[in-house]
């Protein structure tokens, strides 16, 4: 009663300040000590933290208007129907909700095509949220975001662009479930609950150590730069019969994909350089430009894309951030006899004919 | 078993916040008192599940409010009658797993890219301008030409804005259905 209106606003502030630029760890450990104070001020702040974290998928819609610019109301409308988009533009402002009299001014939604669309579209998000429903919390990022995530169990996880993961912690497993992208794992000792990463059919066990596991498809590679992990295989079918384990220590780079395990033992110097990225850059060195273009094309919408195989070929090096894809194809022109054709969605690199030196392979 | 207490909170407990508060809605006479008797009915499911975590927390988070309100209308005197007989008939709902949980992560974003809309013209801008562009507050104060106390003021109004327009909407799926919502009639059991 007395209680809650003060705890929310005392929320509120926290949540506010917390977006400073100099939220520190003394920072951290007086919001804590705040919280404990009372359970007044830990319900405040879980429910209003909970609501300001899922402000975080609003970076999905980002992408659709300049840096920079904040879009208008209805820019970020996200339309619910799609099948009955363009016979009817009213359907899309149904998603402005929250507007009663819109609802009642749509005749569209009495027509019985969009109705029977309705059904479906219930029955089936309801049947698939069904099978999808994770057992624990789950975390995911959009193209070109990076976000570090802490566990309960102490452990920190920094995914990668486009990355999605379920999170299960019980008393004898500590189970994530990297179900898209890639992650960075720094795991909390516990030597009673291995830190279990599964990737597809993949199972990569750790005590306490830090390790990457990134995730193509069927592909997984590990990069493991503290402590030992183990890369298991699981029969996909019925039983959960482990079929092979391999111990991978520090500097290992292992890539398992259809055709078996490959492990490669690196200078840890080297295994850091795949994991720049949790500073938000890629770093080449004598890489391959199809190679790189790969790379950058995880973090954007707009792909680059390389048809002629002596520009693929050339090689290239240098730290880049990963969400600047421009500024590397500005490079890439300037030091190469390299053209960009820039459009919406892609960027066509082309060779140009040199006139008089020859072109570097 | 090992997550935290408060993490089990916020998936389990936070999710039935629109459906406890159109319970209270329907029961409590006095709509000032609505989000007080919400906070209370947290702090004490949450007191309880420091100590045992209850297997069915809807339920008890709807007979938690239901005490509750059973308590202030004894202190305050001043209650119509017809509330005894409401609150003495707590037939609601009884499934657990309601659908405010099974949300895509398609609707989850419409749910909160409606819910930010709603925001006061200024917080929405200091919050996209944060979330979305992660600009600094000094950035923020630059470009909309306001003072940096004065974004950290928009930023925690709109924090404190966006639980309850987020749980003041419906979900897009109860919309969906033509006069009846599904959820309505599990919230309102009988």
């Amino acid at each position: 009663m007395e209680n809650r209106e003060p705890a929310e606003f005392a929320a509120a502030a926290w949540i506010a300040r917390r977006e400073r630029e100099d939220w520190n760890e003394s920072d951290s450990e007086k919001l804590s000590a705040w919280i404990a104070a009372s359970t007044d001020n830990r319900v405040a702040w879980l429910r209003l933290n909970s609501s300001w974290q899922q402000t975080t998928r609003l970076k999905t819609l980002g992408a659709q208007v300049p840096r920079g610019t904040v879009p208008t109301p209805e820019q970020t409308s996200v339309p619910f129907f799609n099948s009955s988009e363009e016979g009817n533009p009213g359907a899309s402002t149904a998603v402005k909700a929250g507007l009663p009299e819109s609802t009642r001014k749509r005749p569209a939604w009495f027509d019985v095509r969009v109705r029977v669309a309705a059904a479906v579209l219930v029955c089936s998000t309801i049947t698939l949220a069904w099978y999808l429903i994770p057992r624990g919390p789950s975390y995911e990022t959009a193209v070109g975001v990076l976000q570090a995530v802490p566990l309960a169990d102490g452990s920190r996880v920094t995914l990668n662009t486009n990355t999605h993961i379920n999170v299960h912690l019980t008393t004898n497993e500590r189970e994530v479930n990297l179900t898209q992208g890639e992650a960075y794992f720094e795991v909390a000792k516990d030597s009673t609950r291995p830190f279990v990463v599964m990737a597809g059919d993949k199972r990569v066990v750790a005590v306490g150590t830090q390790f990457s596991v990134r995730r193509d498809g069927e592909d997984v590679r590990v990069f493991v730069t503290e402590g030992k992990v183990e890369v298991e295989g699981v029969a996909a079918t019925g039983s959960n019969t482990v079929q092979h384990a391999t111990q991978l220590d520090a500097g290992s780079i292992a890539h398992a994909s259809a055709d078996g395990l490959v492990v490669q033992k690196k200078p840890l110097a080297e295994v850091e350089q795949f994991l720049s990225w949790r500073s938000g850059y890629l770093a080449f060195d004598r890489t391959p430009l199809a190679a790189a273009a790969a790379e950058f094309n995880r973090y954007s919408k707009r792909q680059i894309v390389i048809e002629d195989p002596a520009v693929a070929a050339i090689l290239v090096g240098g730290n880049f951030r990963a969400t600047n894809v421009e500024a590397f194809v500005r490079l890439i022109e300037s030091d190469f006899p390299i053209a960009a054709t820039v459009e919406p969605d892609r960027i066509i690199l082309t060779g140009v004919p040199a006139p008089a030196p020859q072109l570097q392979k | 078993m090992s997550e935290t207490v408060d993490d089990w909170f916020v998936r389990e407990v936070l999710p039935h916040e629109a459906a406890l508060l159109r319970y209270l809605a329907r029961v409590w006479p006095n709509a000032a008192d609505i989000q007080d008797i919400r906070h209370d009915a947290y702090v004490r499911i949450l007191e309880g599940a420091d100590r045992l975590r209850p297997t069915a927390p809807k339920s008890l988070l709807f007979s938690i409010a239901r005490n509750l309100m059973i308590d202030r209308a004894r202190r305050h005197r001043i209650v119509p009658i017809d509330l005894w007989e409401d609150l003495d008939s707590l037939n609601v709902l009884v499934d657990e797993v309601t659908p405010e949980r099974r949300t895509s992560i398609r609707q989850q974003l419409m749910k909160v890219t409606a819910a930010v809309n709603q925001l006061p013209d200024k917080c929405r801008e200091v919050l996209w301008l944060r979330r979305v562009e992660s600009l600094s507050q000094k950035e923020i104060a630059a470009q909309l030409g306001i003072s940096e106390g004065t974004v950290e003021k928009h930023m925690m109004r709109a924090a404190r804005l966006l639980s309850d327009l987020l749980t003041e909407r419906d979900l897009p799926v109860v919309r969906a259905e033509p006069q009846t919502g599904t959820a309505e009639d599990h919230d309102h059991g009988k």
